[in-house]
């Protein structure tokens, strides 16, 4: 695997960590969420969403439950752990480091 | 707390698979059902709504894997998955698996046995507590040589000026003594001990209790007995009701205490302790002590463990030491002089310190001979498996053009070798745990038993699996390499022939290899038996055959120093009037033996050079006739007589060593000298000089000695071998003989019934160089068996492999003599280049074990050019039964072939 795709599995779990960080959703859930927040920005692929959540749950940061879903089909949710929810902590931080640091540097560019 | 959720949840994909398998299908379903509903909801037909939310998914199974592999488990069910193929490729030619099987059984085996022992001898942590802060301590005085045995004084001295330090330190004695109950007297390895030693080594007691601190203090005053578990049960059937009796220790009694923990014999390696006595209570148990024994600076016997304190290095605690020696040299010059203390960690110093180093080279040497077996099998193995590997390279190819990557069937190969190993090492432990057993059960000679503790250690477990695991990959690893290069086009599309040749040269240098090894360990076998043959036919200095020898000690049932000389005088007038007896005498020392006497003399006429402590001889208290009967000439003067007898004048006779290194020049006979340790000393007259006979020590220069009549100093030794030179079979007169000490004593214990000769093969006798002789024959043998499997291999598969060419050859008009010599040339290059690999590192080899061999040059012509010419011989024989195939090769058939 090379560097991109490192770096879109990075902010894919972050994004979906910060996404259940509110409540515990199912996957379908937090693939709509995303696309709703980012207003169609980001499309969650369901070929990267599930192996994302699959290693997130075996790394210990959230974990899955099963749960009726609003139409009464049985659904597996997903909730932040502990250790996730520090683990997101530390990671929103530094995604906001890196982001208003990159920011500084193409706005310095710019002028 | 996460890392055990993240176990718990690993273990449940693992184990609960098809469950875990339900629940992704049920969740992509899900997944899908909604994508479904919501292309409906946007107004998309429902038919198509299904195919766009299918397309969107990709490769549902392909998702499904990738979960899993987020999951971890996947490199699980590979490997199941590769153990099961391997399985079922190993079970389908079952004599080739059981070759190889076989063939790492014996290589593992064999080091799992001299591993085994190495680590029962030398590893095995002592049984203390925290045996790690245990040090041994050791003396030297001026250039002396390095000892360890101290008077009891100075360990006192030693102890109390050493507490910053070692918080505590313990002496012990070792001492072989008869202790009896209900009449029946046995002959047992004690040690006399301080009353610390339990409570220095941390030791609760099995039963009852242990030596205390307070006793061992003032002589006479504690006639208490700790037993060891072997011998508590042994001897008295475990019997619990046994604490607080008393029993007689060389016939006087001590009361029972307790039982020494089970598995605990002392604190050397071997031989085991069986009871522990106060060491104040020598005098009183043991015979000859002076008095002054607790006091007395010349009677060293007390060997002495500390231990250190937290923190203190064995450099620091040398340090101390220093200062120690010199203020006891100072204080008692006539015994300390130039007195040097040394510590050592006491699980690095087996059995002693002075000679663990020799030890230690031993292991090591076995240690790296048995390695180099295994290496051989591993050799041959990897021969094998590359045949294999040629034959198997049709499918790895469809594999690899299936889409295995490299890494998959490298890995597959691997595991084949290794679960290969596997069962070879299981195999190897089975034998090697019995073949240490058999090296166990070796008579050693030693007066008492000596156990090896064989039980099963985890060390012998992990080594034998660590070599198994070892050999898996080592002989795996270039096949696996070999095979998942070759090029998928080439091997789909011809027979395995056309790459085969690359290979060839490969296995033609592990053979070479191979003999080089074989021929190390032969050379190794053939110097180690060329050693023991020389030291037997050594000129001890006294006639070996026809002697038959007796052990007893009057003393370990009561007698007293009068009745003790009465027995002997009668036992020895009985014996000589048996038929076919020539003369039998007395001795306190048998040559190569484990008794012995020595002392610090005072002699008259020699200056002791300055620097340097008393001189230190051993000596034997004998009875007259004991020259004629171990045929040791006299030099000069007169053997002892009737006339020496107890309230004549103190005799001697001395050997010719000690005349020529203390009276130079001077008549010996006449002359004067005196022991320095006993609490009288009397005076010796020199009446006579003997030949120079090996007491100890087979090669080097002879030690001084002397011989002392046992009518005037059986209180030196009571304990005798009564030897006999008879003209009858040893059987009858072992028989006769006992008889005879029965219906005289019939309580005393004789031991060691055997022939001189059988006497001399004890460890400091011959039998270390029987062992090793033996040892690396054994190993040799082995390495031997390989090296001609593999020589035949490579030469018959390259027949087979040239068939067709042979074929061409022969039908070009090539005669059948020169096939031969074809195919036993390229054979004896490969021989020939083993041979002359082998005897270079032989021959550095060689040097290493140079001073573990007596009478024989570590570059012996003999023994090169037997072992050379020997694999030479079996090499090309080798080559020859492959060679006569070719030969034999019809050419129709061979073209026609393939």
């Amino acid at each position: 695997m090379g560097k991109p795709t490192d770096l879109v599995q990075g902010t894919l779990d972050l994004l979906i960590m910060r996404t259940i960080a509110l409540e515990p959703m199912h996957g379908w859930g937090i693939a709509q969420r995303i696309q709703l927040v980012s207003k169609n920005a980001l499309q969650v692929r369901q070929g990267a969403l599930y192996p994302a959540l699959h290693r997130l749950e075996q790394q210990g940061w959230i974990r899955a439950k099963w749960g009726d879903s609003d139409n009464n089909r049985h659904a597996k949710y997903y909730s932040l752990t502990g250790a996730g929810r520090k683990y997101l902590q530390k990671e929103q931080a530094n995604w906001e480091r890196l982001s208003s640091a990159i920011g500084l540097v193409l706005d310095g560019a710019e002028g | 707390m996460r890392q055990l959720n993240r176990l718990s949840l690993w273990l449940r994909s693992v184990f609960h698979r098809r469950s875990v398998d339900g629940e992704l299908d049920s969740e992509l379903q899900f997944h899908l059902e909604r994508q479904i509903a919501a292309n409906i909801a946007a107004g998309v037909p429902p038919p198509e709504a299904r195919r766009d939310a299918l397309r969107e998914f990709g490769g549902l199974e392909q998702l499904k894997e990738e979960c899993r592999d987020a999951r971890n488990i996947n490199w699980l069910q590979d490997f199941a998955q590769d153990v099961r193929y391997a399985l079922r490729v190993l079970r389908k030619p079952p004599a080739f698996t059981a070759i190889i099987v076989i063939t790492l059984a014996l290589g593992i085996g064999a080091n799992t046995a001299i591993f085994s022992i190495v680590d029962s001898l030398l590893l095995r942590p002592l049984p203390a507590k925290d045996p790690g802060q245990l040090a041994v301590l050791a003396f030297r005085q001026g250039d002396g040589p390095l000892l360890t045995p101290f008077s009891i004084a100075d360990y006192r001295d030693i102890r109390a000026q050493s507490s910053s330090v070692f918080s505590d330190m313990l002496g012990f004695q070792l001492s072989l003594d008869g202790i009896s109950m209900k009449g029946r007297a046995d002959r047992v390895l004690i040690n006399y001990v301080t009353g610390n030693y339990f409570s220095v080594l941390g030791l609760k007691p099995y039963l009852g209790r242990l030596i205390l601190p307070s006793e061992g203090q003032t002589p006479g005053a504690d006639p208490v007995i700790v037993l060891s578990y072997a011998f508590w049960k042994n001897h008295f059937g475990a019997d619990p009701s046994i604490i607080g009796k008393q029993i007689l220790v060389n016939g006087h009694p001590a009361a029972v205490i307790g039982v020494a923990p089970r598995g605990f014999f002392g604190l050397d390696p071997a031989p085991g302790v069986e009871a522990f006595l106060p060491l104040a209570m020598l005098g009183t148990y043991g015979q000859g002590w002076p008095a002054d024994f607790m006091t007395n600076r010349v009677l060293q016997n007390l060997l002495i463990f500390a231990r250190r304190r937290s923190g203190v290095s064995l450099a620091n605690a040398g340090a101390a030491l220093d200062v120690v020696a010199r203020r006891l040299s100072a204080q008692y010059p006539t015994t300390d002089k130039n007195l040097q203390l040394s510590v050592y960690s006491a699980q690095f110093a087996r059995p002693d310190p002075s000679t663990a180093r020799t030890f230690i080279a031993a292991a090591a040497l076995f240690l790296a001979l048995v390695a180099l077996v295994l290496l051989l099998a591993c050799a041959n193995i990897a021969n094998l498996l590359l045949v294999r590997a040629s034959t198997r390279q049709r499918e790895m190819a469809v594999r690899a053009a299936l889409g295995a990557p490299h890494s998959r069937l490298i890995r597959q190969l691997l595991t084949e070798s290794i679960v290969l190993a596997l069962f070879g090492g299981l195999g190897g432990l089975f034998l090697g745990i019995w073949g240490a057993r058999a090296i166990g059960s070796i008579n050693l000679h030693t007066p008492v038993n000596v156990p090896l503790y064989l039980g099963f250690d985890w060390r012998v477990f992990v080594y034998a699996f660590g070599a198994a695991l070892l050999t898996g990959i080592l002989v795996g690893i270039i096949p696996a390499l070999r095979v998942s290069r070759t090029r998928i086009s080439i091997a789909l599309h011809e027979s395995g022939r056309s790459v085969a040749s690359g290979k060839n040269r490969f296995r033609a240098v592990l053979v070479v290899l191979q003999v080089a090894g074989s021929l190390m360990l032969l050379v190794i076998a053939g110097l180690f038996t060329r050693s023991l043959s020389a030291v037997q036919h050594a000129n001890l200095g006294f006639d070996p055959h026809n002697i038959v020898n007796f052990v007893m000690d009057p003393t370990e049932v009561g007698y007293n120093e009068t009745q003790g000389l009465a027995f002997y005088n009668s036992l020895l007038e009985r014996i000589r009037a048996l038929p076919g007896v020539q003369s039998a005498s007395l001795t306190s020392s048998l040559p190569m033996g484990n008794y012995g006497n020595n002392d610090y003399l005072k002699i008259s006429g020699y200056q002791n050079p300055s620097g340097q402590g008393l001189p230190l001889v051993s000596y034997s208290v004998i009875s007259p006739e004991y020259f004629r009967t171990m045929g040791i000439s006299m030099l000069q003067g007169r053997s002892f007589s009737a006339a020496d007898a107890k309230g004549s004048p103190g005799v001697a006779i001395v050997s010719e060593a000690f005349a020529t290194r203390f009276w130079d020049h001077q008549n010996p006979i006449g002359q004067h000298f005196a022991k320095a340790s006993g609490a009288t000393n009397p005076v010796y007259e020199v009446i006579g000089v003997a030949h120079d006979a090996r007491f100890s020590g087979l090669s080097g220069a002879i030690d001084p000695y002397f011989y002392l009549p046992v009518a005037q100093d059986y209180a030196l030794s009571s304990l005798q071998a009564l030897q006999i030179r008879s003209a009858a079979p040893p059987d009858a007169v072992m028989r006769e003989g006992q008889s005879v000490i029965h219906s005289l004593a019939p309580d005393l214990p004789v031991f060691d019934v055997e022939t001189m000769s059988e006497s001399l093969e004890t460890l400091a006798g011959f039998l270390i160089f029987q062992l090793g002789a033996g040892l690396a024959a054994a190993l040799g043998l082995l390495g031997l068996i390989l090296a001609v499997v593999g020589v035949y291999g490579v030469i018959s598969y390259s027949v087979s492999q040239r068939t067709h060419e042979i074929g061409i050859r022969m039908a070009l008009g090539a005669q059948r003599a020169e096939v031969l010599k074809m195919i036993l040339g390229q054979g004896f290059v490969i021989v020939a280049a083993g041979l002359a690999l082998g005897c270079l590192c032989a021959f550095a080899a060689a040097r290493l074990i140079a001073n573990m061999l007596v009478g024989v040059s570590t570059a012996d012509p003999i023994t090169y050019s037997a072992v050379v010419a020997l694999l030479g011989l079996i090499g090309l024989a080798a080559c020859y039964v492959p060679a006569r195939r070719a030969m034999r090769v019809d050419p129709m058939v061979a073209l026609r072939y393939e």
